[in-house]
């Protein structure tokens, strides 16, 4: 494991660059986008212009651009990733994070899960019956769950479970009042955490619907992947031995997975970052007070602090799971050497 | 090798049809709007007709709590920062001034303070406040505290300080029933500006040299706030020592959706019992067939125009921005692009004030193309040698009819024959920058009032160098000298005959071409009642009762 300890701190120091060059780049790129936040904010309002300029330079945008990138990157080095220069002005935007990355964090968890648990599903048996009707099925499935729109997909089921059957919530984290004490910002673990069951029971049933959308779009793509690893595997020579040998089928199947599985592990990894890329769309459809509907608002006010250190922390946050994955392969396949 | 079927073909077949008839009725509904299914459709109200006021009523059953879902969000809860409307609506439900509206008309009414006078000159300003006034955690709430609250936004001088520092020279307290206020010129509207929150007491908590964001402490209204989590939940209850009658509901719980579909659904689900700001005119028309749901109008003091550059070339042509304003229909643009969600609008003041004179109308009609053509013949333009016309819009801020408003104005000025328009939009971060910087000749914008008097809709506009943010360029010092006497003129009758000068004045110079007042709507579910929609465009929830 010395090899792979030195590989994960070689991969972990590879990520410091990746994240200094994606911050100048957003950094260029939102002084590129023409607006400006303070006017942004106040739009048509009639205020005085020296007031416009007290507010430029209580956001310090009067400073130099090249100084505004080095104070800001510093600041960030000293783990401050600034105040928001819009509304709420001069809040740390970490508070923000602290508050918003649970609610993204906690349906990205479970949109992972449901994603993984139907395009294991899909894939083993589409596998299983290859050239069937039922992989023709699947395969159609894959394809249709791929291209679908989210937030179309989200509507056809808010309009059903939540509006027609009245099952399940349609939009938000919790019911008014419900909101368990925060130790984690886990909605569904500080209700267990608290003992909270009234609390645990709406915030799940809130994440039914946005987790099935996000986890059926993501499906798609496991369950051609797996179906395509298992075929393989399941014509390669220690599976005919197993069947030569007598051993249950359901057993082989279950070996052959394992094997499929592990290409499986490093699209995982890869599948993170879209599943965060996801977010944004389900968070708007849901009314999902996240990360993803923080950027997007942020955006539309040209809000430069809060959208950079958003982005820096979903960057981090995206190089911690690559990370993870890479640990996971190698202690899933121990062919694997470094 | 022999394998074990776990499900036949058939039965997945059977899954997938059942999943796909799911599908369809799911976008069958989405596309219908509608929600639960109704045998018979009930027309409740209609959104062009519709003026549902049903007055407060006291029962002796427990009372409920009510649940509105808005698409706005609070920015600032500390009025020495806050300047947006819904956040205002906030702090008219936690807080009081001196002054406030009637529910339901734009008449200013005693507030925190029973009555009050005014020196002959205009320039000082007596209240008198009622005694035992308190805060909602019960603290005393003295003249001091007016005064330190109005002085703490001044020092803060924040987003909204102007509508204080722009008219007040000094406040004083000389008893702890009495406010004075010394003035920098004699205002005829002060009691109009003295309504906005900037003005409201605050709690002695609130520190007197910074803004506090997410400052829960309130001040002297009907609610106080119990809970607050951004973007997700604002809780109201009732503010026991509030010196009016209490509410007549237990609790408001406001929920914060992203987008006007989402709560719509929310509403059909039973999430919520009220869908306030902002509906789509798609939602309101759906809504307005679904039976349980009420909409309610809302007239409102929010205008849309189009503004002429009067020094880029072609509108600094007054022959061509007179044309312009012959050739827009505004019915048609109210009809098909905000199905029937607004109100034609001929000055750029308010329909509801006395002093609004419709003289676009009178001067150039509706949709006059004849007049247009005249006007454009005399600017030198013809079918063969077309006036070019850039036309800009914003394409999400002002919601997302923007575009169709931006293509109907593209047609009907083409219908001159003689005008050619390219379309062309900017984000609003960009629109603004390049409104402000005079970039743009014609582009569209709106206006919500910082206080609701005629002055708010026509000197910032129209006043040389108070309207340098508009970026049109207008300055004409006839139009200043009216502006800044009808500030002065205290008697109704006299200034509504200066801002007869001024809008016709305007309908001379068309710097800008008034297009329509907005239209709000409410839709409640049917158990909500007390509901009074008024032209502030504040929803008081105090009046609002829900049947269990």
């Amino acid at each position: 494991m010395g090899g792979l300890a030195r590989y994960l701190i070689i991969r972990a120091l590879v990520i410091i660059p990746s994240i200094l060059i994606l911050y100048t780049l957003v950094f260029i790129i939102l002084r590129i986008l023409p607006g400006d936040p303070i006017l942004a904010v106040l739009g048509t309002k009639n205020i005085p212009p020296d007031q416009l300029e007290n507010l430029r330079r209580m956001a310090g945008l009067d400073k130099p651009l090249y100084v505004q990138y080095f104070e800001y990157l510093f600041n960030v080095l000293r783990g401050d990733f600034g105040v928001t220069i819009t509304f709420p002005s001069g809040v740390p935007i970490s508070t923000y994070i602290a508050q918003r990355f649970p609610a993204t964090l906690e349906l990205a968890i479970s949109g992972f899960i449901v994603s993984i648990v139907i395009g294991l599903g899909t894939g083993t048996l589409a596998a299983i019956r290859k050239g069937t009707k039922t992989d023709a099925a699947l395969k159609f499935y894959s394809i249709a769950a791929y291209v679908t729109f989210i937030p179309l997909l989200g509507m056809v089921l808010q309009y059903v479970f939540g509006v027609y059957l009245k099952w399940l919530p349609i939009a938000q984290r919790i019911d008014p009042g419900l909101a368990p004490r925060t130790i984690t910002g886990l909605y569904v673990l500080d209700s267990v955490l608290t003992g909270n069951w009234a609390a645990l029971k709406s915030s799940i049933l809130h994440l039914i619907l946005p987790s099935l959308t996000l986890g059926i779009v993501l499906s798609g793509a496991y369950t051609r992947l797996l179906r395509n690893n298992m075929v393989e595997v399941l014509s390669s020579d220690f599976i005919r031995n197993y069947y030569s040998r007598g051993i249950r089928e359901r057993k082989i199947y279950w070996y052959a997975l394992k094997n499929a599985f592990l290409p499986v592990v490093t699209y995982m990894g890869l599948q993170f970052a879209i599943l965060l890329g996801g977010m944004v769309l389900t968070e708007s459809t849901f009314s999902w007070p996240g990360m993803g509907t923080f950027i997007v608002e942020r955006l539309e006010y040209r809000d430069y602090t809060s959208i950079q250190a958003a982005i820096i922390f979903f960057a981090f946050i995206v190089g911690l799971i690559s990370l993870i994955v890479d640990a996971l392969y190698a202690l899933l396949d121990p062919r694997i050497r470094y | 090798m022999s394998r074990k079927r776990g499900i036949s073909s058939a039965a997945l077949i059977g899954i997938v049809v059942v999943i796909l008839a799911v599908v369809a009725v799911g976008a069958y509904l989405a596309t219908r709007g509608g929600g639960a299914p109704t045998t018979t459709t009930t027309t409740t109200t209609s959104p062009t007709t519709t003026q549902t006021t049903t007055q407060t009523t006291t029962t002796a059953q427990a009372k409920a709590a009510i649940v509105i879902g808005v698409t706005d969000k609070v920015t600032d809860l500390d009025p020495a920062n806050a300047y947006d409307f819904f956040t205002w609506e906030i702090l008219y439900n936690t807080m009081e001034g001196l002054v406030k509206y009637k529910p339901g008309t734009l008449e200013i009414v005693p507030g925190l303070a029973e009555n009050w006078t005014v020196s002959s000159d205009g320039t000082i300003w007596t209240f008198k406040l009622r005694p035992n006034l308190k805060f909602s955690d019960g603290t005393p709430l003295t003249a001091n505290d007016v005064v330190r609250s109005i002085k703490r936004v001044i020092n803060i001088n924040g987003d909204p300080s102007w509508l204080v520092t722009s008219f007040v020279k000094d406040v004083e307290a000389p008893d702890n029933l009495t406010v004075v206020f010394h003035l920098k010129i004699p205002c005829s509207y002060f009691l109009s500006v003295l309504a906005t929150p900037p003005y409201f007491p605050v709690n002695p908590n609130y520190p007197n040299d910074r803004y506090v964001s997410d400052a829960l402490w309130g001040g002297a209204g009907p609610y106080k706030i119990a809970n607050f989590t951004r973007d997700q939940e604002l809780d109201l209850v009732p503010n026991p020592y509030y010196y009016g009658p209490a509410p007549n509901n237990s609790k408001v719980i406001i929920r914060f959706y992203k987008d006007a579909s989402t709560m719509r659904m929310a509403l059909l689900s039973g999430e919520i019992d009220i869908a306030w700001r902002t509906l789509l005119p798609a939602d309101i028309v759906a809504l307005s067939k679904q039976s349980g749901i009420n909409v309610i109008s809302v007239p409102s003091t929010f205008i849309r125009y189009l503004v002429l550059n009067v020094n880029m070339s072609p509108t600094n042509n007054l022959l061509v921005r007179q044309a312009i304003a012959a050739a827009i229909n505004r019915t048609q643009i109210i009809s098909t692009a905000l199905m029937g969600a607004g109100t034609p609008l001929y000055s750029l003041i308010p329909t509801s004030m006395s002093a609004y004179k419709p003289v676009f109308l009178t001067y150039y009609g509706d949709g006059n193309l004849s007049l247009a053509r005249q006007l454009l013949s005399q600017a030198g333009y013809s079918e063969t040698n077309k006036l070019q016309l850039t036309l800009w819009y914003t394409p999400t801020h002002y919601g997302d009819t923007e575009a169709s408003v931006a293509t109907l104005i593209k047609q009907e000025l083409e219908a001159t024959g003689m005008i050619a328009v390219t379309l062309q939009s900017a984000e609003w971060g960009q629109y603004v920058q390049n409104a402000r910087s005079g970039q743009m000749g014609a582009y569209l914008l709106g206006w919500y009032p910082d206080y609701l008097d005629p002055d708010d809709y026509t000197t910032p506009f129209l006043h040389t160098g108070d309207n340098k943010w508009l970026g049109n360029q207008y300055s004409n010092p006839q139009m200043d000298k009216l502006l800044e006497q009808a500030q002065v003129t205290v008697d109704e009758a006299a200034r509504n005959q200066i801002y007869a000068q001024v809008q016709n004045l305007l309908a001379h110079d068309v710097p800008i071409v008034p297009l329509f007042e907005g239209k709000l709507y409410i839709a409640a579910s049917s158990s909500i009642s007390g509901i009074v929609p008024s032209p502030t465009m504040i929803l008081m929830y105090n009046s609002i009762t829900k049947t269990k």
